[in-house]
């Protein structure tokens, strides 16, 4: 089966160094798959490449095997987007600007838009105007899974969502996964990704820095222990460590940085009177936060 | 041709294009109403000839010459370039820097598709203003004692219908090559203007007397429809250009990135 998204060198040069240069990522259907990189990375670019919103300076890309450039009615057909920079016709009531897109797009079903709608606890009927950011993205959200695409980018699809709808848009997400269907979305923190991605690319400057599950990058994470020592442990106890990759002291506090088994570590510190361990593993933010490098 | 997007932007533009009706209206009853009253009183003004042709003859004394003065010398022209301009710009070039367009453009429609609606809403918009005038010119003359068929009146507001398709098709033009409103709206506007000053000095001297016949103007004005009626020509030339600039908006816009 084709991909779901099928990027080669994908390419867009705005000159003086931004852009998108060189994509090559591969998005399996049915996967929801988390593109990740600081603000003017190219993930934005990249959305809207696989658009036809622009065109690309060199490489190509396909949706569900058929290309961006020529095939792109047949492409928008099949899929749903939710824009970075959501804007909507400010006078209009939401359910008019839904009503718009339904009619441009010719199949939709009006109760999924409804229970979509009541799943968001979205205002229909308020002037778009009147809306805050939050309760417009509820109504880009809806205009994206309304016709129920088998693949949905999604630029940036939390932002301003209360607490309640980011679960509910979790959910849906899961659900729509399990369909088999694909959701591709971008974002510039860790932690919106981390609940629904199985898999993560991370841009940087315009260039991909990495493409792995979250489980892999787990595993490379570095992890810390937090001792507290009752009486003063000597600094060369944890350097002598070949796993150990820094030793931080903060009076009677030492923080040890290791790759790898925490055992080592552990039995080296059991020598000494030991008030408490705390664990402060490297989250994943931190790994992102390496990769990001300057920029984050 | 996007039949909801064609719906839509006509409903976009439903209450200005409705304003400006109205308005239009109402300026053609004021002149018709004051025409026994001023118009006799003005007479003919005797002014050089660039200077009577930018007024439209000058020539106050008859009902013909005083709407040919007041308003279709002018305000008719004006207020029909800025609904078309208003409706073109803001409905593509408008939509696009206001960061919309990329949500429609999500949707599976052509662009092709997309900007031959956007330009037949603008025809629709440009057509109830030119009605609204006949209207109006109708009971605007009656007021004024009468003096102008029917007929004439109609030939005239067809003139100015495909004068504010020919601007408006510019401002299409330019709004979807471009993207960016401001300059479309010059663009459009200048266009307009240049015409309308060309039409009126140009003839002046004789090497550059051709130039008219560059101006939009000219083909809405020379023949002088309230008294000659529909000029087949003239309508003919100004088709071209709306059909011509709504060519480049299409094949422009289907070539380009989006802005934003």
């Amino acid at each position: 089966m084709t991909p779901a998204i099928l990027t080669s060198g994908l390419s867009k040069d705005y000159g003086s160094g931004r852009g998108l240069f060189g994509l090559d990522l591969e998005v399996e259907r049915g996967e929801i798959f988390g593109f990740l990189g600081p603000n003017g990375a190219g993930k934005s670019t990249t959305m809207r490449l696989l658009l036809d919103l622009i065109g690309p300076t060199s490489g190509s890309a396909s949706i569900l095997g058929l290309d961006t450039r020529r095939e792109s009615l047949e492409i928008r057909r099949r899929i749903g987007f939710l824009p970075g920079d959501l804007a909507l016709y400010p006078k209009l009531r939401g359910a008019d600007v839904l009503d718009y897109l339904a009619a441009l797009r010719g199949t939709v079903d009006r109760r999924v838009r409804d229970v979509l709608a009541e799943r968001f606890d979205a205002d229909l009927d308020r002037p778009v105007r009147e809306l805050s950011s939050g309760n417009r993205q509820k109504l880009g959200l809806i205009q994206a899974f309304m016709h129920e695409p088998e693949v949905l980018i999604l630029d940036e699809p939390i932002t301003g969502l209360d607490p309640l709808v980011q679960r509910s848009f979790h959910a849906l997400l899961g659900e729509v996964a399990a369909e088999g269907r694909t959701v591709f979305l971008s974002s510039h923190s860790l932690a919106e990704v981390e609940r629904v991605a199985r898999r993560v690319a991370i841009l940087k400057a315009g260039r991909l820095v990495v493409v792995d599950t979250l489980d892999n990058l787990r595993g490379v994470a570095v992890h810390r222990l937090e001792l507290e020592f009752g009486s003063p442990a000597p600094d060369e106890l944890f350097q002598a460590l070949p796993s150990v990759t820094e030793v931080r002291r903060d009076g009677s506090t030492v923080t040890v940085a290791f790759e790898g088994a925490a055992d080592p570590v552990v039995k080296a510190a059991a020598a000494y009177e030991l008030v408490s361990i705390r664990s402060v593993d490297d989250d994943l933010e931190e790994i992102f936060l390496r990769y990001y490098g300057d920029d984050a | 041709m996007s039949v909801p997007a064609f719906t839509f932007a006509v409903r976009l533009r439903l209450r200005s294009t409705l304003s400006a009706a109205a308005a239009l209206v109402a300026v053609l009853l004021i002149v018709g109403a004051l025409f026994p009253a001023v118009g006799d009183s003005i007479g003919k003004l005797n002014l050089p000839k660039g200077v009577a042709d930018l007024l439209g003859g000058a020539d106050y004394a008859t009902i013909t010459g005083w709407y040919r003065s007041e308003i279709a010398s002018f305000y008719g022209p004006l207020l029909i370039s800025a609904v078309a301009i208003a409706g073109a710009v803001s409905s593509t070039a408008g939509e696009e820097e206001d960061r919309i367009l990329a949500l429609v453009l999500a949707q599976p429609v052509t662009r092709t598709r997309l900007v031959a609606a956007k330009g037949a809403a603008v025809a629709a918009a440009v057509a109830a203003v030119a009605v609204a005038a006949w209207l109006g010119l109708i009971a605007g003359v009656a007021l004024g004692g009468g003096g102008i068929s029917v007929q004439h009146l109609a030939a005239y507001c067809v003139h100015l219908a495909f004068f504010g398709l020919a601007i408006g098709s510019v401002a299409l033009a330019a709004a979807a090559a471009t993207g960016r409103r401001a300059l479309a709206t010059e663009v459009a506007a200048a266009v307009a203007i240049a015409g309308w000053l060309i039409n009126g000095f140009a003839p002046l001297a004789d090497p550059v007397a051709w130039l008219r016949f560059l101006s939009p103007y000219y083909y809405y004005a020379h023949n002088d429809p309230l008294t000659q009626g529909i000029d087949l020509v003239d309508l003919l030339v100004l088709a071209a250009l709306a059909a011509a600039m709504t060519a480049v908006a299409i094949v422009r816009f289907a070539r380009r990135d989006l802005r934003g």
